[in-house]
């Protein structure tokens, strides 16, 4: 037994032994090896060739929201209007539950739709929304221009978000309009009640309804609606022919089939310089010239992508926004396919002419680490025709202003060396 | 035991070393930093309780090969050491501990004459992990940054030896020597700005080289011997990735040393070493050392002591650092003398270029004579 203690506390005491500690202080030159990490810094000023701008990957129809603004400007007002159709139950509904027999809609009592607001500026004041009914024949080439005159004439109902939200448990008694706030996803949900004549259903048109949205606020009217999930939707409170009596009938509530918005003035056609965001989104390609000594012989640890704006950036004041730089899989030009492994990001601020810097820092790495990635770099807005947001920014062309990149990099630590 | 039983025991012990995977590692020092490293200790526990003195007469300490012809019988050896180890620099003192294995080894005879030996020491040391803070400008920006910088290996001494006994008073012995080892190196930079990404860089550097040696063992008198030894390495060649990085000058060595015995109870002994380590270049200095120690008892369980001082072949500045270091220890011989237990323990101060190191080592050899 004394001797599987003492076999214990002696193993105990070698393992205690065994433990190593030889961290110690450097104290440099005397007493550090003589090789030390070498950090060089430098700016790749004419490295950048070959760079261009394409428009179209994103359209309003294919946006993942609906953009509503109304910012006047100094070149004029920036008007942002969503558009969406929902097509209705046909004709004919079905009375009972409990066979296939239908009977003729003869109309709505009433309707609610829900629209989800996603994205606002709390300090935008007196927002209020106006609802417009369109031709349901709107479509994905639906312009500005072809719905002004309903959008004109056309004018269904009035709501005053603020007011809204302001009412008592967040609800008009008099109009039937609710409003939710979800603090948690930063989102509003309103339910604005429809009467008979502006939910009407129309038979011969299968019940389809078409809708317009304008906004208006005291500043910084700028709002998005979401789609798909949190699209439009409209809740139908219908009367149905059951063998010559009326009956009330309440379906489940049904999805916009088009969410788009339309909106004025358009983007400013392409020219030399490289153009980032704006709707339809537009990116822009830069290839490099990664020099070899830093791709075969280096650690970089910062790379930083310098862009000079050539006009200050347009789009919605309170809605900055998002470029990301990437790399591509293959260089094929405007259809290059975008690596989304690796991405850097900076902010853009409307109105802003700042230099812009964008740290690329895992892209350079990424082309160090596989000499077969071609050294080229996407700029285009994080969220793609999500904003009317876009910069331009000075090409290779232009001398004075051109994109540079500075990267930072590690010699090659002298291992081995005494 | 039989011879089979001996051998596989040599080869346990030795392998390690010939695959490359040894950790054989004498006694770390910031003075070796800056140079090639830190030069081992070739002595048994036996030998270095006795301050080294008794190290060219110790057939188990791989330093002479003339004292083989003493061996009587297979005999294989390992030490192991833990050390503590106090740095005090620029108003600095930091703790350090390491624990290394710094001989092994087997011998024995295989004709009437004629023993041999083969087995591994540490040749130089190259263990040491350094943290730095410091800042630059950078991007028009003072950045302040962290390094580390390590090295984790050694470069091991792979010896095989022959001795004779030509006279009753002469042995002769020689030696072929095979430097190898290697080092995990790594380098890293730590910004405190994080925009800054870390440094990380690591290499494995692989070292070799080839040294001769000779020794010569005389018997003056009854009781009373004397010895020499010289050595030539030729030089260590670092590589890594299969590039060579360095080809550096090893020393010419010699040495010698005499040990008196006025009774089966008592021995007495002293050596002196010279070592060329200037041509390692800069920053490195020739150094001498020299030990004196003593044995007293029977050899079942001796008493053992000595002192030994000298110069350390790398640091900064014009002259070469000091040291100086006391030990005492003892054995214990078990199953009839075939296995032996040696305990030792070692106080040593280096000093130089505004550093000093304090050490203890605590020692622990195992010798089996199947």
């Amino acid at each position: 037994m004394i001797r599987r203690r003492l076999a214990l506390v002696g193993a105990v005491l070698l393992v205690g032994a065994c433990v190593e500690r030889l961290t110690a202080p450097g104290h440099c030159p005397d007493y550090c090896p003589s090789g030390q990490i070498t950090v060089v810094d430098t700016l790749l000023t004419t490295s950048i060739n070959r760079d261009s701008s394409y428009r179209g990957y994103v359209l309003a129809y294919q946006a993942a929201l609906m953009l509503a603004a109304n910012l006047p400007g100094a070149t004029g007002t920036l008007d942002g209007r969503p558009i969406f159709r929902i097509n209705g139950y046909g004709a004919r509904f079905r009375i009972s539950t409990v066979d296939t027999s239908t009977g003729p809609i003869l109309g709505a009592d009433s309707a609610r739709l829900q629209l989800y607001v996603v994205r606002r500026d709390t300090a935008t004041h007196n927002l209020r929304l106006q609802l417009y009914r369109l031709p349901i024949t709107i479509d994905t080439g639906t312009t500005f221009g072809s719905v002004t005159a309903p959008f004109t004439d056309s004018l269904l109902r009035t709501v005053n978000i603020d007011t809204l939200l302001a009412q008592p448990g967040r609800k008009d008694s008099v109009t039937g309009d609710s409003v939710v706030a979800d603090t948690v996803n930063h989102r509003l949900v309103l339910s604005l009640k429809l009467d008979t004549a502006q939910a009407r259903y129309v038979a011969t048109d299968s019940g389809t309804v078409a809708y317009g949205i304008r906004i208006a606020a005291d500043t910084l009217a700028s709002i998005a609606f979401g789609k798909d999930a949190f699209g439009p939707s409209l809740q139908w409170y219908l009367r149905v022919d059951s063998l010559g009596t009326t009956v009330a009938r309440k379906p489940g509530a049904l999805g916009a089939r088009l969410a788009s918005f339309v909106f004025a003035p358009p983007p400013a056609p392409l020219d030399s310089t490289l153009a980032v965001g704006g709707v339809p989104s537009a990116r822009s390609l830069l290839r490099v010239a990664f020099p070899k000594v830093i791709r075969d012989s280096a650690q970089i640890i910062r790379a930083t992508l310098f862009l000079v704006p050539a006009v200050a950036a347009r789009g919605a004041p309170a809605d900055s926004f998002v470029i990301e730089a990437r790399s591509v899989f293959a260089d094929f030009g405007a259809k290059s396919p975008i690596d989304l492994r690796l991405g850097d990001t900076t902010v853009i601020h409307v109105g802003a002419t700042d230099t812009v810097k964008i740290e690329v820092t895992n892209l350079l790495q990424a082309w160090a680490a596989d000499s077969t990635h071609p050294t080229v770099l996407v700029l285009r807005p994080e969220r793609e025709a999500q904003v009317f947001g876009e910069i331009r920014f000075y090409p290779s062309v232009a001398a004075a202003f051109r994109p540079t990149l500075q990267v930072t990099f590690v010699r090659r630590f002298p291992f081995g060396v005494p | 035991m039989t011879h089979r039983a001996g051998w596989i025991i040599a080869v346990l012990l030795v392998g390690p070393a010939l695959t490359g995977g040894a950790m054989a590692a004498a006694q770390d020092s910031q003075f070796g930093i800056r140079g090639l490293g830190t030069p081992g200790r070739w002595e048994s526990v036996r030998s270095r309780s006795t301050g080294g003195a008794f190290g060219p007469f110790d057939p188990l300490s791989p330093l002479m090969e003339a004292s083989l012809a003493d061996v009587g019988q297979l005999t294989a050896t390992a030490a192991g050491g833990t050390s503590n180890r106090d740095v005090l620099v620029g108003g600095t003192a930091t703790s350090l501990r390491a624990t290394r294995f710094p001989v092994m080894g087997v011998a024995g005879p295989v004709a009437r004459r004629l023993a041999v030996s083969v087995g591994f020491t540490t040749y130089l040391d190259k263990s040491w992990d350094l943290t730095l803070r410091d800042s630059f400008m950078l991007r028009g920006v003072l950045q302040r940054y962290t390094d580390e910088i390590t090295s984790d290996g050694s470069v091991a001494d792979i010896r095989l030896a022959v001795a004779s006994r030509l006279t009753r008073r002469i042995a002769l012995g020689a030696g072929l020597h095979v430097l190898g080892g290697s080092t995990r190196m790594t380098a890293e930079r730590q910004f405190d700005d994080s925009t800054f990404h870390r440094v990380q860089q690591s290499a494995e550097v692989r070292y070799d080289g080839l040294g001769v040696s000779g020794s010569v063992l005389i018997g003056l008198a009854p009781g009373l011997t004397i010895a020499g030894w010289a050595r030539s390495d030729n030089r260590l060649r670092a590589k890594v990735a299969d590039t060579t990085s360095a080809l550096t000058d090893l020393p010419l060595m010699a040495g010698g040393g005499v040990l008196f015995a006025p009774s089966p109870s008592a021995r007495l002994g002293a050596s002196v070493a010279w070592r060329s380590w200037s041509k390692a270049g800069a920053g490195a200095f020739d150094t001498w050392t020299w030990s004196a120690g003593a044995e007293f008892g029977s050899r079942r369980m001796p008493i053992r002591l000595g002192a030994r001082g000298g110069q350390m072949p790398f640091g900064p500045g014009t002259e070469a650092p000091t040291e100086v270091a006391g030990s005492l220890g003892t054995g214990r011989a078990f199953a009839q003398g075939r296995a032996l237990i040696d305990l030792g323990l070692e106080r040593l101060e280096r000093r130089g270029g505004g550093l000093t190191e304090r050490v203890w080592t605590v020692l622990v050899g195992l010798t089996v004579r199947p």
